[in-house]
């Protein structure tokens, strides 16, 4: 399984490094949170890019809610080791409720955003709690999970009055604020993954995320230090689903549209688990890193659609046999070995 | 019959077991002597292929099987009878006794043997190996491992578990097994009957062989009557 | 109502045997596999493909189910090693993955290549009258298969010593290999039958209703849930779970909706892992 060290955001190069004046406790709380600072401002330049075109701009806003979606996924998984198979159906749950309560029951967005994400967290919670109570391991987590995900795919089939079932349902509330346009969708959904990574980090800074290492590690020693393993399992279920729940409500509102295949686990959780597969499970920025790779290969694969599934199958059982760690995390390892040959070499002569 | 030669092995890159060497010569009894913690089960994983040595060779009826797998040693005729038993818990005394003959069938004859050595067992032939009791199920273990017509017995402390009475019993059927002309190699805790049975014997602490000698010369030795009989 | 409970049994016994391949595969070693519904299914796209060339059925059906044993040997001897090397989470996580990857490389080629094909074997006869109910020659004959198929997995499991070997395995791996029993070997050749066992099961179906080349997905889940209800790793749970549950079902359909009885077996699973984790005849163990 790989390992979920939170492994060190990438080195600053020197010119980032803060300058000592300012205080050292202030230095190092910079350093833990630039790299986040540094890809908003990367991410916030795209558009200036791309901003012309439509279907470009669709791109990278499906970039920046998969990289929400993975930031979630990655504190429930990465953090706490709950296979949570059901992302889409978390993220649907916030989208659904959102867009039903918002345009039946004329909440305003906002109020609605927040009670879907509530929502979300509860039903996550829920999850988690059941997991811990029962102490189902990965295999019975994952199976739960992915029986909630698929329940739920059917139940917004189903319940065709309220959710239009298969044919999808329009989203006019927010249509005709900001979110209706085509820029603007994106800054918000960047905001949200930013605050989430400064959130995640926060985290992993605390006590809480020295409880998770901790957990994750060896379970029973976490417990006898006086780790409440279970509290801090749902709690990172609580948090993670939020951030999800969210995410897919937000999507619901800039989208404008929004159907049962636009949150099922073929779409959303395949994706997902190889973004974080990929970009390291556990690290900061592995669902940023996931998340841009993978957009754009989903961009040159688009043309060919027939084998896009067999491609990304070919990459989970690349991935996970040969880079547990995540193809990010390995290079990183690699280029700091080979950083420390040369400057030992350097120094030699 | 079995020689072992500087044998290191552990768990997690820690090595328990430091460079052993001993040997058991065909038709031989040898005890293992050690406390609890001093690596006799280690030792015998090892040798039995369940635990890839670090270090050392193990030579078997005159070929080497250092790092073989388990099931490869028991077809080579080298039977292990473990601590903790490891029977199939849903199936009967009698298929799990079949099972121990697994690569050499028919078995009935032998298994007919293993019920006149444990009249119990076969008063339970057909009952679920989980249902018996501790004894029961360490008396199935060995005839288990007998009803492959193994060359080298290897036992891990036969008589955990087991009431004073059925431990005398256990070794009076070893001892009938050993004037069938069968070798064996016992780790024990409880040294009496070890000795009374065996031939020769060692002692391992900590991983290493600190003592050896004859049955008589190991019960005579002072720091052995300390350590493991209880004698001041 | 007894048409609906006949056709609901015909069902289970389908639904048994595709349980009973995957709760094997599990048993033995960790694995929950993935590709279960693809491997059945690419079985019955080589029958299908067969046919199309002219073979006939009898042939083309042994060439699938030959195939999908192929197939699921050479992933245990290449894929799965990597899986086996680990022990506990670690490799029942990977395991699980890497499935999950398999099982999108075989269907992704299999729709790239072959989008529109299905697999439909049309059994001649007149329906023959059972209780009183009316059932297609294809539903007798899919039965017949699925519980001759049944009791030939009982007798080699209960009677013959390779059927114990594979048993032992599951039980205690550790006193297998004491008895000489080589693990490696016997997964090899549980995950081969677990394949043919997937592909027969795809090929009965056929037999009352076409199965599509994107089928995989929901024989996986389906697999899944009767090897959960019936307790990971029992084959006789798997059968006894498969036959409820294909009441379950097709009584669930017929008297509410399809939506919903996907989620009252969905529900069932879930329920069983909640209070009852060994399932219905499960060993009791993780």
């Amino acid at each position: 399984m790989a390992e979920a060290t939170t492994t060190e955001q990438p080195e600053l190069p020197a010119t980032t490094r803060p300058v000592a004046t300012v205080g050292k406790a202030t230095g190092s709380v910079v350093r833990a949170y630039a790299p986040i600072a540094v890809v908003g401002v990367l991410a916030a330049l795209l558009p200036l890019h791309y901003g012309d075109s439509r279907s470009m701009m669709r791109l990278i806003i499906g970039g920046v809610l998969f990289a929400a979606y993975v930031v979630g996924f990655n504190v429930i998984f990465g953090s706490t080791g709950q296979l949570f198979l059901c992302v889409g159906a978390l993220a649907g749950l916030g989208g659904y409720a959102s867009a039903i309560l918002s345009d039946r029951s004329g909440l305003p967005v906002v109020l609605a955003l927040l009670v879907a994400g509530g929502l979300a967290a509860v039903v996550g919670g829920l999850l988690s709690w059941i997991a811990v109570s029962r102490s189902l391991g990965v295999i019975f987590t994952g199976i739960v999970t992915l029986a909630f995900s698929l329940a739920f795919h059917n139940l917004l089939l189903g319940q065709r009055d309220l959710t239009r079932g298969e044919t999808g349902l329009v989203v006019d509330a927010g249509s005709d604020s900001f979110l209706g346009e085509r820029v603007p969708p994106y800054y918000a959904l960047l905001a949200l993954v930013l605050a989430y990574l400064v959130i995640h980090r926060a985290l992993q800074r605390s006590r809480v995320g020295w409880a998770f290492r901790a957990l994750r590690d060896d379970e029973i020693a976490a417990e006898l230090t006086g780790v409440d393993v279970k509290l801090y399992r749902v709690l990172a279920g609580v948090l993670g689903s939020a951030m999800i729940g969210l995410a897919g409500a937000l999507y619901a509102h800039t989208e404008g549209f929004i159907s049962p295949s636009t949150y099922a686990f073929g779409e959303v959780d395949v994706r997902v688990l190889v973004m974080l597969a990929f970009g390291g499970i556990g690290s900061l920025l592995g669902p940023v890193i996931g998340s841009a790779a993978f957009t754009a290969l989903d961009e040159w694969l688009a043309s060919s659609n027939e084998y896009r599934l067999i491609i990304y199958g070919a990459v989970i059982v690349v991935l996970f046999l040969g880079f547990p760690q995540g193809v990010a995390p390995s290079v990183h390892a690699l280029v700091q070995r080979l950083r420390r040959r040369t400057s030992g070499a350097r120094r030699r002569n | 019959m079995l020689e072992v030669v500087e044998l290191s092995a552990g768990y997690l890159g820690e090595n328990i077991v430091h460079e052993v060497s001993f040997s058991v010569a065909e038709r031989e009894v040898v005890a293992l002597i050690g406390s609890n913690g001093a690596g006799k089960t280690t030792l015998f994983r090892a040798i039995c292929g369940l635990l890839p040595p670090s270090r050392g060779t193990v030579v078997f009826d005159g070929g080497r099987i250092t790092g073989r797998r388990a099931h490869a040693i028991a077809r080579r005729g080298l039977a292990y009878v473990p601590a903790d038993r490891h029977l199939f818990p849903d199936m009967a005394v009698s298929e799990n006794l079949d099972l121990g003959a697994y690569p050499h069938r028919p078995a009935r004859e032998r298994r007919q043997l293993v019920f006149d050595l444990f009249p119990r067992l076969a008063e339970r032939s057909r009952q679920a190996a989980g249902t018996l009791s501790g004894g029961e199920q360490q008396m199935l273990t060995v005839g288990r491992a007998l009803m492959a017509n193994p060359r080298l017995l290897l036992l891990d402390e036969p008589t955990t578990g087991l009431s004073p009475r059925l431990a005398a019993e256990a070794y009076a059927a070893l001892g009938a097994l050993r004037n069938h002309g069968l070798t064996i190699l016992v780790a024990e805790q409880q040294v009496p009957l070890a000795l009374q049975l065996a031939d020769r014997g060692y002692v391992l602490e900590d991983g290493r062989i600190q003592l050896d000698g004859t049955a008589a010369e190991l019960g005579q030795n002072p720091d052995v009557q300390r350590a493991y009989l209880g004698i001041a | 109502m007894k048409a609906v409970v006949l056709d609901g049994l015909v069902l289970g016994l389908q639904f048994g045997l595709l349980g009973v391949g995957l709760t094997l595969v599990y048993g033995l070693g960790g694995v929950l596999n993935l590709a279960h519904g693809q491997l059945a299914v690419l079985g019955a796209m080589v029958v299908a493909l067969r046919m199309d060339a002219g073979s006939p059925a009898v042939l083309a059906v042994l060439t699938g189910l030959a195939a999908a044993g192929a197939v699921g040997l050479l992933l245990d001897r290449t894929l799965l090693q990597a899986v086996y090397r680990r022990r506990g989470e670690s490799r029942v996580l990977l395991g699980l993955l890497l499935m999950l990857g398999v099982a999108f490389m075989i269907e992704g080629f299999l729709v790239w290549r072959y989008p529109i094909e299905s697999l439909r074997l049309r059994i001649g006869g007149d329906p023959v009258d059972i209780l009183g109910v009316g059932m297609r020659t294809g539903s007798l004959l899919a039965s017949a298969i699925a519980v001759g198929t049944g009791a030939a997995l009982v007798v080699f499991f209960r009677l013959t010593p390779l059927g114990k070997a594979v048993r032992s395995v599951i039980q205690n791996e550790e006193g297998a290999q004491l008895c000489g029993v080589n693990p490696a070997m016997v997964r090899t050749l549980v995950l081969a039958l677990s394949g043919v066992l997937a592909a027969l099961v795809a090929i009965t179906r056929s037999m009352t209703s076409p199965v599509p080349v994107d089928a995989g997905i929901d024989l996986t889940i389906l697999a899944l849930i009767v090897a959960v209800v019936g307790g990971l790793g029992s084959v006789s749970g798997a059968f006894l779970a498969g036959v409820l549950l294909g009441i379950v079902n097709t009584v669930s359909a017929h008297y509410i909706g399809t939506y919903v009885t996907t989620i009252v077996l969905l529900g069932a699973a879930a329920v069983t892992i909640v209070l009852r984790p060994s399932g219905l005849l499960g060993m009791g163990r993780e």
